[in-house]
Parts: C-alpha cells; structure tokens; sequence
C-alpha cells in the first residue's frame, strides 16, 4: 500500500509528540532535579545521602552534611583548588561520582 | 499549474511543480519541523543560560529535551527502578521512547525529521553545494576530492559499522561507570558548552563534523552517532519502508545522488537500510511517477 508522503510526515510527528504529550498528562515528566513533583525547589538537607544530587555544589553538601569541602576533595584526590561552587556533576570522572560520593559520606556519618 | 507530461518508455515524468504548489512539498514541511524544533532548543538553551544554574526560577536546559541522555541514563533507569545518571532526567527517557516509537513505526525519521543536529548537518551541507555552484574552481576541486575518495567506498561500508561500537561504548560505559562518558565527546553537547565558553573533546570532535559536512552529507549520522545506530535497529522492524519500481525506473542515479546518507537507492528494490533516516529527498527528487515510494507492508519480509 502506498503511503503519501505528507500522511508520512504527520504520522512521525504525532507519534513523536504523541508519545511526550501523553507522558506529560499521565505525570510521567521531569526535565529538572532541582523540583519536587508539586513543584517545590529540592535542597540537601543532611538527613539522607539518597537525596544528594549530581546538581548539588561541593559547598552545599559540605555545609548540609557537616563536612568541609577540603576534606572530600582530599578523599576523591580532587584537586585541591577545586571551587566549592563547583556542581559534584561537572567533577565526575571513573573515581570520582554522585554515587560514589553518597557511599563515602555514608560510611563517614554511619547512616 | 504543471507542464506537458511526457513518456520516454519507463514512468511518466512528473509533472513540474509551479509556484503554491512548489513550495508547498514534503520536503518544505520536513525542513519546518526540523528549524521548529531548533529554534524550541534554541530558546530553551539561551533561557536556561540567562536564568542561570541557581536562580530563582527553575528552568529546563536543552539536555532534558535530548533522547540521548535517556539512552546513557537507561541501564540504570532500569536496574534501580527509576534513578538517573546525572544530566539525565524523565523527560530524556520519555523523548527516547518517543524517538524510538517513531523507529519503530515510521522508521529512522526521528533523525531525518526532528534531530537538530541533523539539520545543522543538512544545512552546511547545503552551504557548501551553495558555494560549489556559485566558485566553478572550488566545484572542480571537490568533484576532484570525490573522485578520488570514491576508490574507498569500501572504506564507508565499514565505517558505518563505527557507530554501533560508539553505541555499546555510550550504554556499557555509563552502566559500568556510572556517568555519561559519551558526554564529554559529544558534538552536539560540545555545540552547547560553547554558550557557556567550555571546551571539551567534544568540540574538537564538533569542528570535525562541521569541516567534513562540507564534504560529505550528514558524516555524524552516518558513522558515529550512537542514538542513530540504535533508533536505526529499531527501524528494521517497521513496517515503512522505500520501494523501487524497476519497470518505471531509468536507473538515472538522481536518488542515490540526493540521498544525504549515501544509500544507493537507484540500485535497490526496496530500501530497509538502518541507516534511511526517512527524509524521502531520494522520492522528492526522482523525476519518473512511481519509480521510488513510500510503501506500508508487513515488516521485516515484506516487499
């Protein structure tokens, strides 16, 4: 059967948005870490590690988790100019990543 | 308005489009999906830049809109239920399966139809054929190039198989490591990092794409690019495909000359190739009424 390319061209584009629109309404649909599903900005609040994200700056997660920036970079071999404004995100490497910081921290606070 | 059909003992040739009806062609509404959905990144990248990483507002940056980050976030989507590498959120698993929706039915025109990075592609492509036709001198040098690089087709055969290696390299890596190790080797992330003036390999790689899309139509696409390599399996299985009438074809070559990945269309019978990203140039192009079209068949067998 011979398929109209413009039929074609439509068929692609309401499959393509389709699919995004009908995550969109079912709720299945986050472009950002930084919100809470209703909507509230997310912050390290020192009670889990779960919750540190690969957003989250060294200095944030220093002063949530009561631990100075010098020491993680000094356990990572970070360098140690390394700026505590700096995302945990923008510093991975094969040793170094959000989940490898969250088991550090675990070990170090006992949780 | 058309001008006389005639018949030369194969298809009839197609009527000349004239002026409403020119413009108004598949391939002019595949190009206004394509700028569509580059100015939308366009405008979410610049927000995302002028908002800033901690303002008040919380805004998308163009990398929660990319189906790539679904395909390095996935392995570990799946085994943790729900978790993300970072740069990776929901939005890049659901435009995944989106991508992959559309491989699946209509097949690999995600990247001919939506990928701007695939435009961007296209669009220097069309640059350098701009050039060509207006510097006599640098037509006959890259007419001469082509020569010459033809002898390697052989070399373009293999090379295509070069992006299914990225691919296992782009999944496993991040599965086993934990983090996007394509990232940093991304053209298209390297395109955005320059917004906020930081190189990576990525741009390194990014200038080589750009210089050899002079040259060669769509080189990303066709030897490296790993979301490509996987929608392009996907599409094996659709139930789309291209078909070559050979009674109504004169073997002129017009299709394989406009097709931007390089397939060679004028010698098949029916184009299931993973790497047809669906743009349908090779069927805007052909000059003879049903010689190449776009067909529904059962997949995989049919034809």
């Amino acid at each position: 059967m011979r398929v109209n390319p413009f039929i074609y061209g439509i068929l692609i584009l309401a499959l393509f948005f389709g699919v995004i629109g009908g995550a969109k309404a079912a709720g299945v649909w986050s472009v950002s870490g930084k919100l809470t599903a209703s909507g509230e900005k997310v912050a390290p609040t020192g009670a889990n590690v779960d919750e540190i994200k690969g957003w989250m700056t060294l200095d944030e997660i220093a002063a949530a988790y009561k631990t100075p920036v010098a020491e993680i970079l000094a356990a990572f071999d970070l360098p140690a100019d390394t700026p505590g404004a700096a995302q945990i995100k923008s510093l991975e490497s094969p040793t170094f990543s959000t989940a490898n910081l969250r088991a550090w921290l675990r070990a170090r606070l006992g949780q | 308005m058309t001008t006389a059909v005639h018949t030369q003992g194969f298809g009839k040739v197609k009527p000349r489009r004239r002026g409403l009806a020119a413009m108004l062609t598949h391939h002019a509404f595949r190009r206004l999906t394509q700028i569509g959905v580059l100015i939308f990144i366009v405008f979410i990248a610049v927000r995302h830049q002028l908002v800033g990483e901690n303002g008040a507002t919380i805004t998308a940056s163009w990398e929660a809109y990319c189906p790539m980050g679904g395909l390095e976030t996935l392995y570990k989507f799946i085994v943790t239920g729900g978790k993300f590498v970072s740069h990776a959120h929901l939005s890049n698993v659901v435009v995944l399966g989106a991508a992959l929706a559309v491989a699946l039915l209509a097949r690999n025109a995600f990247c001919g139809w939506i990928c701007p990075f695939g435009f961007i592609q296209d669009t220097v492509g069309s640059f350098s054929a701009f050039v060509q036709k207006r510097a006599p001198m640098l037509r006959r040098a890259v007419k001469t190039l082509k020569t010459k690089a033809a002898r390697l087709a052989l070399l373009d055969r293999y090379l295509r198989f070069l992006k299914y290696g990225v691919l296992a390299w782009t999944v496993l890596g991040a599965a086993a490591y934990g983090f996007m190790v394509f990232r940093d080797f991304d053209p298209w992330a390297a395109l955005w990092n320059l917004l906020e003036l930081s190189l990576a390999g990525g741009t390194l790689v990014l200038a080589v794409v750009l210089i050899a899309s002079l040259f060669v139509e769509r080189p990303w696409c066709r030897y490296a690019c790993p979301l490509g390599a996987a929608t392009g399996l996907v599409s094996l299985l659709s139930p789309i495909y291209l078909k070559r009438e050979a009674n109504a074809c004169r073997e002129c070559a017009i299709c394989t000359k406009a097709c931007p990945m390089g397939l060679p269309v004028h010698t098949a019978t029916t184009i299931k190739s993973a790497d047809c990203v669906g743009c349908l140039e090779c069927v805007d192009e052909c000059p003879r009424e049903g010689a190449l079209e776009l067909k529904l068949g059962v997949p995989v067998f049919g034809n």
